[in-house]
């Protein structure tokens, strides 16, 4: 598989909101307070949203986010994906889809994704790339 | 992006199901009479109940697909599959596809994400893993290579 850089995306998160075990899991939400994007083709910065975070039994973690990007252009992009983080065997990988309606960002509308995930004091960083 | 081979996946398709024109665009629904997939890990086929691809043409031209199969390895272990994916082309090579002609895969851009669910312990290394695959329109099913990301 051939794969091209799209973008890095870092996160801030809030406090986390804890809901406890749920018939799939422990349910953790990390608010999503802010962040950047920045690649070849686009940059800007996060608006806002939050990743639900379901620990499996496992303890391997489920991923499911919604943020709104925003281009120094100032147009709008929404970005959701899932994802697994396993701690135990370092793997922190997710596919993101994204959601446009500037025409030309609307090239995120025709791809696939996938992004590798680092787990940083300050928040989340995700490098993503195109697949090809 | 690392990637390494988890298996070639082919599905037979039966006649489809034409839904027609719905809020969200053009939908079409795909039942899937078997298939068989292969790979250094894990060998099998696809079983019919309960597999179909639920595809949805845009407005925008680009067809989303929403595959859903039942794997069953050749030693009896359960594997569901989930993968969602996008396909598109230049309108003559879309037209081609849809005509049931052989078309060089490279011409179109056809990219899936599969998940899988299993209970079976030696199987279990699925159940966490990120995986893509790119896709070859045949007129008897697609056919699906799908690697893992590592």
């Amino acid at each position: 598989m051939n794969a091209r850089p799209l973008m890095r995306l870092r996160l801030t998160t809030a406090a986390t909101e804890e809901i406890g075990p749920t018939p799939h899991g422990r349910l953790s939400i990390f608010p999503i307070t802010g962040g950047s994007f920045e690649g070849e083709r686009l940059r800007g910065i996060v608006l806002g949203g939050a990743d639900w975070v379901t620990a499996a039994a496992d303890g391997t973690f489920e991923l499911d986010l919604r943020l709104t990007l925003e281009t120094d252009d100032s147009a709008l992009i929404h970005m959701t994906f899932t994802g697994v983080r396993d701690d135990t065997n370092r793997y922190f990988r997710t596919l993101p889809r994204f959601e446009t309606a500037a025409p030309k960002y609307a090239f995120l509308n025709r791809l696939l994704a996938v992004g590798t995930g680092e787990a940083h004091r300050d928040g989340p960083v995700h490098t993503i790339e195109e697949i090809l | 992006m690392n990637t390494r081979l988890l298996m070639t996946l082919r599905v037979t398709v039966t006649t489809p199901q034409s839904i027609g024109a719905v809020p969200h665009g053009t939908r079409r629904t795909v039942p899937i009479a078997g298939g068989d997939f292969k790979g250094p890990r894990l060998r099998g086929s696809v079983l019919p109940g309960g597999s179909a691809d639920w595809l949805l043409l845009r407005a925008d031209g680009v067809l989303e697909l929403d595959l859903r199969a039942t794997l069953r390895t050749d030693d009896g272990a359960l594997i569901s599959m989930r993968s969602f994916g996008l396909r598109h082309g230049p309108p003559d090579v879309i037209e081609a596809l849809a005509r049931g002609e052989a078309v060089d895969p490279t011409a179109y851009y056809f990219r899936t994400t599969p998940r899988f669910e299993t209970a079976h312990p030696a199987y279990a290394f699925l159940n966490h893993l990120i995986t893509v695959a790119s896709g070859d329109r045949r007129a008897e099913g697609p056919i699906y290579t799908i690697h893992e990301l590592l």
